[in-house]
């Protein structure tokens, strides 16, 4: 840890960035810090309770953190993929960015965790087999590398469990599940990839997408939001982890990923010369599925 | 003189079997199928869950709720013909309620009444009777006495229920209170007991807050409307407005337009928040609150500054929800003690 504020501490000192996105103690857990005083540095704490991803800072249209001037971000190797979309995409440039690798061995599901340790309960999805203890896409790369973390079958069986229904009953549950959204759009605002400058279900002439949060707008919504991450999403998780009425938002992300891995062979990764399938066509692509 | 009586936990059973027997729906904690707490609609008393869990969203959602029809239209070749929407609703009883929860309910009488009396708000408050529960606090995001209130306030309920040898105690605060223990008497026994705050089992928590001073905040956030400290504390936010959903005294709300078809369609309000950006975008493009610092400001002046000013309280009961649903760590509690204590050193 001590590495990392000393690094955080002269990035800032010699002016290399103006602020240090990163994790600090908060009354709740961990929570995303902005540190823009060297002197300062020694609030950035590093530990299995940062679950943040904190990629979704880098955003442009975060208008009073780009003030503060040149941004180093604390990033997880699964972090990174988010930075490398941001990249892939054009939404910043790589020397707009000092990226701040942490090693890591693993999350807990919740930032408020009161030092439990990581096992196959408390584990977030995400981390599951994770290939990226070691983050890739970095300007630095600190700490010790940990264990691999422990193996959770609980997205897997969810997974499972729906696959197994049949469309009405699948139909029904997705159903139950999202009559609770409110259309707070926070799975939205904390997603690192959802950076439009006007999202489509803001548009009003004409509304595409409803806004009450009855079962037509809350359709529509979850829809377009799943199908405009399909081969985007990183799978951190904030989504889900935003939602106030517990919507199992990460099921809808994980199902497109894997539709996508299974019909373009492509998987989101933290490289962001590979191209995505959405911004990349190929002839032999399957398309039976065009009318 | 308001009643005290006392209740036994089987005449508690009992009440709800009347109620919900006589066509009273029954509101009160209780679990949802993903095993989250949260006011529901209960058929018996054993789904109500007595526990010190906070239920996940707030009373609003049965007197506001997320979206509402206001009225339905019609379009033939020569005319248009509008179809209302019912403003009378049939009997409810909240029950259990945290005492945060029904002091929202009471904040958003005062907007929905000053100037214009909301029919579809007071038309679901005139059926329903809040019954609420002493509270032992939750856990440490609890504020309730920051902002003036505690965990056995009474402020929204129409009676409250202490915990009593055996049972409750059971004490009227309103007319309808007493009506209800009248309605109800063969429930409800004597006694000589005096209502008692719950047992703090979370010594600390909820009620461990001091009280703030509302004038001196108010006076404070009158002076510092450009104060560099808007910009600092709302870097995290993300402006997303589960605070405000999940929030028992946000009140705001859109009113849209619904076609469905060509010649017909409904008007609804739903739920809205000005921690979205697309809350104060003017038809221009221009808005007026063009960044979150703007935005999170407006959510602190609206709760301890705009809505005082008119009403005399503050628009914030300090349940916390708000800081337990942020995804970043945004924390009100913590922020109101901070402006609590910059104006308390501007008296000075």
């Amino acid at each position: 840890m001590q590495e990392l504020r000393d690094l955080a501490s002269r990035l800032l000192g010699d002016g290399t960035v103006g602020v240090v996105v990163g994790y600090e103690e908060g009354p709740r857990g961990v929570r995303p810090a902005f540190v823009t005083d060297a002197a300062d540095a020694d609030r950035l704490v590093f530990d299995r309770r940062c679950v943040q991803n904190l990629a979704v800072y880098l955003s442009p249209r975060r208008g009073h953190l780009a003030r503060l001037g040149k941004k180093a971000v604390v990033v997880k190797g699964c972090d990174a993929r988010a930075v490398a979309g941001l990249l892939r995409e054009k939404q910043i440039a790589r020397q707009d960015v000092v990226v701040l690798g942490v090693r890591c061995g693993g999350v807990l599901r919740h930032e408020s965790g009161n030092g439990e340790a990581l096992t196959a309960q408390t584990v977030a999805d995400r981390c599951s087999g994770c290939d990226c203890r070691e983050p890739r896409l970095a300007d630095h790369v600190v700490g010790d590398l940990p264990p691999s973390p422990p193996v959770s079958t609980r997205r897997a069986d969810r997974m499972e469990e729906i696959e197994r229904m049949s469309p009405q009953e699948r139909w029904d549950r997705w159903q139950r599940e999202l009559q609770r959204c409110v259309r707070c759009h926070a799975c939205r605002e904390v997603c690192p990839m959802c950076f439009c400058e006007r999202c489509v279900a803001d548009k009003t002439v004409p509304s595409w997408i409803e806004s009450s949060p009855h079962g037509r707008g809350n359709l529509a919504w979850h829809l377009t939001r799943a199908l405009h991450q399909a081969g985007r999403c990183c799978d951190c998780g904030e989504c889900e982890r935003a939602c106030p009425a517990n919507i199992p938002l990460g099921l809808l992300n994980r199902k497109l990923a894997q539709v996508v891995e299974e019909r373009f062979g492509y998987r989101v990764t933290d490289d962001p010369a590979v191209p995505a399938p959405i911004g990349r066509y190929e002839p032999n692509d399957a398309q039976e599925f065009i009318l | 003189m308001m009643t005290t009586k006392s209740i036994s936990r089987d005449g508690l059973a009992s009440l709800v079997a009347d109620l919900v027997g006589g066509g009273t729906e029954v509101i009160a904690p209780s679990r949802a199928p993903d095993g989250e707490v949260e006011y529901r609609r209960v058929l018996r008393f054993d789904e109500i869950v007595w526990s010190d869990e906070m239920p996940r969203s707030s009373l609003k959602e049965f007197f506001l709720p997320p979206s509402e029809p206001l009225f339905s239209w019609r379009q033939t070749r020569s005319d248009v013909t509008i179809e209302p929407v019912p403003t009378r609703f049939g009997p409810r009883v909240v029950l259990g309620a945290r005492p945060c929860d029904v002091a929202g309910v009471a904040a958003v009488d005062a907007v929905m009444g000053w100037d214009y009396r909301d029919e579809l708000w007071f038309g679901r408050r005139e059926a329903t009777t809040l019954v609420s529960s002493a509270c032992g606090g939750v856990d440490g995001s609890c504020f309730c006495r920051m902002v003036g209130l505690s965990p056995e306030s009474e402020k929204g309920a129409d009676l409250v229920l202490f915990p009593g040898d055996g049972g409750h105690l059971a004490k009227a605060v309103t007319e309808k209170g007493e009506s209800f223990l009248s309605a109800h008497a063969a429930r409800f026994g004597e006694t000589t007991d005096e209502a008692k705050p719950v047992a703090d089992a979370n010594a600390g928590l909820g009620g461990g807050v001091a009280p703030a001073d509302p004038a001196a905040i108010r006076a404070w956030l009158s002076e510092h409307f450009e104060d560099p400290m808007w910009e600092s504390i709302a870097l995290r936010c993300h402006g997303c407005g589960a605070c405000a959903a999940v929030c028992p005294s946000c009140h705001c709300f859109d009113i849209v337009d619904e076609p469905e078809g060509l010649l017909e369609g409904t008007r609804r309000r739903n739920w809205d928040t000005c921690q979205t950006a697309r809350f104060t975008v003017h038809a221009s493009g221009h808005n007026p609150r063009a960044d979150q610092s703007a935005r999170f400001r407006q959510r602190v002046m609206h709760k301890f500054s705009i809505y005082p000013a008119k009403f005399g309280e503050v628009l914030c009961t300090g349940c916390g929800r708000c800081a337990r649903a942020c995804p970043a760590g945004m924390d009100l509690p913590e922020i109101v003690s901070k402006i609590a204590a910059l104006a308390a050193e501007a008296v000075r």
